[in-house]
């Protein structure tokens, strides 16, 4: 005990923490870096609108307004008009949304409430790993088994059953190879699905117990719970996760290159193939030539980001940061 | 209930030790979180090697005075404070080099705040930020500290595993240990049993009471027993205000204001 | 009918709705894992490991993934630890020296815009910072571009969890007198040490499976090559260029690469989450 008093009673009490200020200086070193990595991030981002802006004013500045108006993408003739692209990318999104958010609400809502326990925690998990599944196996699935079979199962036996002529003829008109708007539409639902089904199931599990409670006290349903009570108090929350999900939707690239059918002319029916933003970039990038085929590329690209930094800076505000 | 605010009002009683026995002296205090005032010209003095309790009902301003004594407060902007506090001769108010400051006024929080990190490091942690020393002193250090605070007989065996994987009574006596490893001069404790039954609260009791021999103690406590058993002097504060300072034999027994006979005597809290 | 059963026959009909959703999503997950592993086993065999990409017109069963694989590993081991060390340090910024700071709220703003970015804006962007400049494409630009694109979900996942630390244990190592640095690496980075690795391995299956940020910086190259300087394979590419061939081989090829990816990402998904329900019981 004596020897440990006396190793005790050596520190000089006066003295300053060892290299106090080597300490210092390494304290503000690893503020710096972090602010760094920080400015980093804003460089990037902030590079990337300035790389789309200039990247994509020679094709902008040739073609004036008409850019976004004609249908006309002709790299033969170096014309180049978006609006193909344009709607391709609007159509397929705002159908894929139609078609997942009714189904993404009902999954959530089934997860919460009527699922027993034990079947909800699997179920739940299911729905995550199809929304971690890459965009890349979707385009493959999409491709190889969906379209083939859309052809043979619903394109053919419509197009049968239909007079080219009559109206619904003219809707469903298209070549029956199963690679067309409305089936890359359907791939973009199925991709997108499991990210709405699961941001409405965290919401709808953060509405305060009381509020469930007060409405089962009164004898409701369990529908008119849910219809009266918990998805009006999620209401502007789930409409910022519904922009988000456009906003994946509109971004979209491997799911949909594959199935879209890569045509830039206007669709003029459900079943025509298009072209989206995305797929005209990713697929024609590689061999583009001429610097304005490529400035027409990038400026597409720009298109692409305003409308979903549009969307996206939208679905933040009304969402503010509760969901990833 | 028998609580009103004119209580706040009535004047101030302060039986301070002498000032030769002062480690610290707090003068003229006040404290702002942002435009909110919270503390009103508080004196303070804190006796060497002994024992200073402070209560009072919940939002009086114990443990907001506690913080401002090793400029914990520091790390939220919008908090300041006004005034002088004495300690060896210097202002802490004024004082530029805070980590010094932190090296001779160590602090043990309400909860337990193990690092995640062996019970061994935990210690040599602070001890390393100070001195070099050799790994046989650091095993020295290391049990002097966990036997000054009752910890070693149940960690000697186990002194590198997790701290996090003790229960809350020893974590705590963790931190304690951890911070009088350092040798501070005055080890500030913030409610630092109102998590813990009372066995463990005992241990951590009888620790402080055996500490005071070698630093100063201050402790904020909303029990009242607590306070009247281990302590040397006692502050009693309202609203902000210190109402009443006197050795904790007189107060408990016969307290001076009518704030603090009620609140003593539990006619509000 | 009367009121009160019409209202229980909504409620049946609604129950009936939203089962019938849930099946749908599981039977569709169900059909593509089941697509995936029948085509994708289907075409393996030890080659895929071994050889390199088959030029076109090869007989059905020849040729391998092997530079493809090598290549992935390598363009998301260097993107990996880009994203790491910038996400780690911006989201530290972000929590710990960031509060109540406008410039930080705008790096968040941006960070969550950039998180949501279509990737293929985010190739262009790689293919103008780091392809023109040098005149060739690489695997470098390419594993940069991953890291752009990962980098914000590291720099959240990172701001998120350092921020359930509880203020008592920074001030706890701040009370003893340590510098803020220290505070956080010494301790609050330890005591997140789990959640930290979730984010990295969310972020890594992320960048696994994306393709558009690689066709303008790594186009691919049919040779095994360890050159990060120039075009290296990858499994994202390779199914890129062989899915949409009339090749039967090289079909066959692209779903062995597609099943390799799912079976990457998904692995990297539920490590990630059992990781993360193993953290939050230790609390």
């Amino acid at each position: 005990m004596a020897s440990v008093q006396a190793v005790a009673g050596d520190a000089p009490r006066s003295s300053s923490p060892r290299g106090a200020s080597s300490a210092n200086r390494a304290d503000k070193i690893f503020h710096g870096l972090c602010f760094t990595a920080a400015m980093t991030l804003m460089a990037a981002l902030v590079g990337l609108i300035i790389s789309l802006l200039v990247g994509g004013w020679p094709a902008l500045s040739h073609f004036g307004f008409s850019f976004f108006t004609s249908s006309t993408w002709d790299p033969v003739t170096d014309t180049y008009g978006a609006a193909g692209p344009i709607v391709g990318t609007l159509v397929t999104a705002f159908i894929a949304m139609a078609l997942a958010l009714p189904l993404a609400i009902g999954i959530a809502v089934f997860l919460v409430e009527f699922c027993p326990a034990r079947i909800a925690h699997s179920v739940g998990i299911a729905v995550e790993l199809l929304a971690g599944i890459p965009s890349i196996v979707y385009g493959m699935w999409g491709l190889f088994v969906l379209a083939p079979w859309f052809a043979a199962h619903v394109q053919t036996p419509l197009m049968l059953a239909l007079d080219p002529d009559s109206f619904w003829g003219k809707v469903f008109a298209g070549v029956p190879n199963g690679t067309n708007i409305f089936t890359a539409s359907l791939v973009l639902a199925i991709m997108v699905l499991p990210f709405i089904a699961t941001v409405f199931r965290e919401l709808l599990l953060s509405i305060p117990p009381y509020l469930r409670e007060a409405a089962y006290g009164m004898g409701c349903t369990p529908f008119e719970v849910v219809r009266g009570v918990m998805l009006p108090y999620i209401r502007k929350s789930a409409i910022g996760a519904v922009m988000l999900g456009l906003g994946r939707a509109l971004g979209e690239t491997m799911a949909v290159t594959f199935i879209i059918g890569n045509s830039h002319a206007f669709p003029h029916s459900l079943f025509d193939s298009g072209s989206t933003i995305a797929s005209t970039i990713a697929n024609e990038f590689a061999e583009a030539n001429g610097d304005l085929h490529i400035s027409a590329l990038v400026a597409l690209g720009l298109v692409l980001f305003m409308i979903t930094f549009t969307v996206l800076a939208a679905a933040r505000l009304l969402l503010g940061r509760e969901t990833a | 209930m028998s609580f009103n605010s004119s209580h706040a009002d009535q004047t101030k009683v302060m039986i301070a030790p002498p000032e030769a026995d002062q480690v610290l002296s707090v003068k003229g205090l006040d404290f702002f979180y942002g435009k909110n005032q919270a503390l009103f010209g508080v004196d303070l003095p804190v006796a060497r090697n002994k024992v200073t309790a402070l209560i009072g009902p919940s939002g009086c301003g114990k443990s907001t005075l506690l913080r401002t004594l090793n400029r914990i407060y520091d790390l939220y902007p919008g908090q300041r404070a006004e005034g002088e506090i004495r300690f060896e001769g210097e202002d802490i108010l004024a004082e530029r080099d805070i980590t010094r400051l932190r090296a001779r006024i160590g602090m043990v929080f309400q909860r337990p705040t193990p690092f995640p990190m062996s019970i061994y490091d935990n210690i040599a942690f602070g001890v390393r930020l100070y001195k070099t020393v050799s790994k046989a002193e650091m095993d020295v250090i290391v049990e002097r500290s966990l036997t000054r605070s009752a910890l070693w007989d149940e960690v000697k065996d186990k002194l590198h595993t997790s701290g996090l994987g003790l229960s809350g009574g020893q974590q705590q006596r963790l931190c304690v240990a951890r911070g009088i490893a350092v040798e501070p001069e005055i080890l500030l404790l913030d409610e630092p049993a109102s998590a813990l039954d009372p066995l463990s609260t005992a241990k951590l009791e009888t620790a402080l009471v055996e500490l005071k021999s070698s630093l100063t103690i201050v402790i904020v406590t909303h029990n009242l027993q607590q306070a009247a058993r281990i302590s040397d002097y006692t502050g009693f504060m309202l609203l902000g205000k210190m109402m009443e300072f006197r050795s904790s034999s007189d107060a408990f027994v016969k307290p001076e204001t009518e704030a603090m006979r009620d609140y003593v005597t539990g006619r509000y809290g | 009918m009367s009121r009160h059963s019409r209202r229980i026959l909504m409620n049946y009909v609604f129950v009936g709705l939203a089962s019938l959703a849930t099946l749908v999503a599981v039977a569709a997950l169900v059909m593509i894992l089941a697509s995936l592993v029948s085509k994708g086993l289907g075409g393996f065999n030890l080659g895929v490991f071994t050889q390199d990409q088959p030029g076109g017109g090869g007989d059905l069963g020849t040729g391998g993934l092997r530079n493809a694989i090598v290549g992935s590993l390598i363009l998301c081991g260097v993107g990996m630890v880009l994203s790491v060390v910038i996400g780690l340090l911006a989201g530290t910024w972000l929590a710990e020296y960031g509060d109540g700071n406008r410039l930080a709220s705008l790096v968040r703003f941006l960070n969550d815009v950039l998180l949501s970015a279509p990737s293929i804006l985010i190739g262009l962007f790689a293919y103008q910072m780091f392809v023109v400049p040098f005149h060739t494409g690489s695997a470098l630009a390419g594993a940069a571009a991953l890291a752009i694109l990962t980098i914000p979900t590291v720099t959240r996942t990172t701001e998120d969890i350092l921020r359930l630390q509880s203020s008592q244990l920074r001030e706890a190592g701040m009370a003893l007198g340590a510098g803020k640095g220290l505070v956080i690496r010494s301790i609050i980075w330890k005591a997140s040490r789990t959640g930290l690795m979730t984010g990295a391995l969310l972020g890594f299956a992320r960048m696994s499976g994306e393709t558009a940020p690689l066709i303008f910086t790594t186009a691919g190259n049919q040779f095994f090559s360890m050159d990060v300087t120039h075009s290296i394979a990858s499994l994202p590419i390779v199914i890129f260029n062989f899915a949409l061939s009339a090749d039967e081989n090289w079909q066959r090829l692209a779903w062995a690469a597609s099943l390799l990816i799912a079976v990457a990402v998904l692995s990297a998904n539920i490590i990630g989450r059992h990781l993360a329900a193993r953290g939050s019981q230790h609390k």
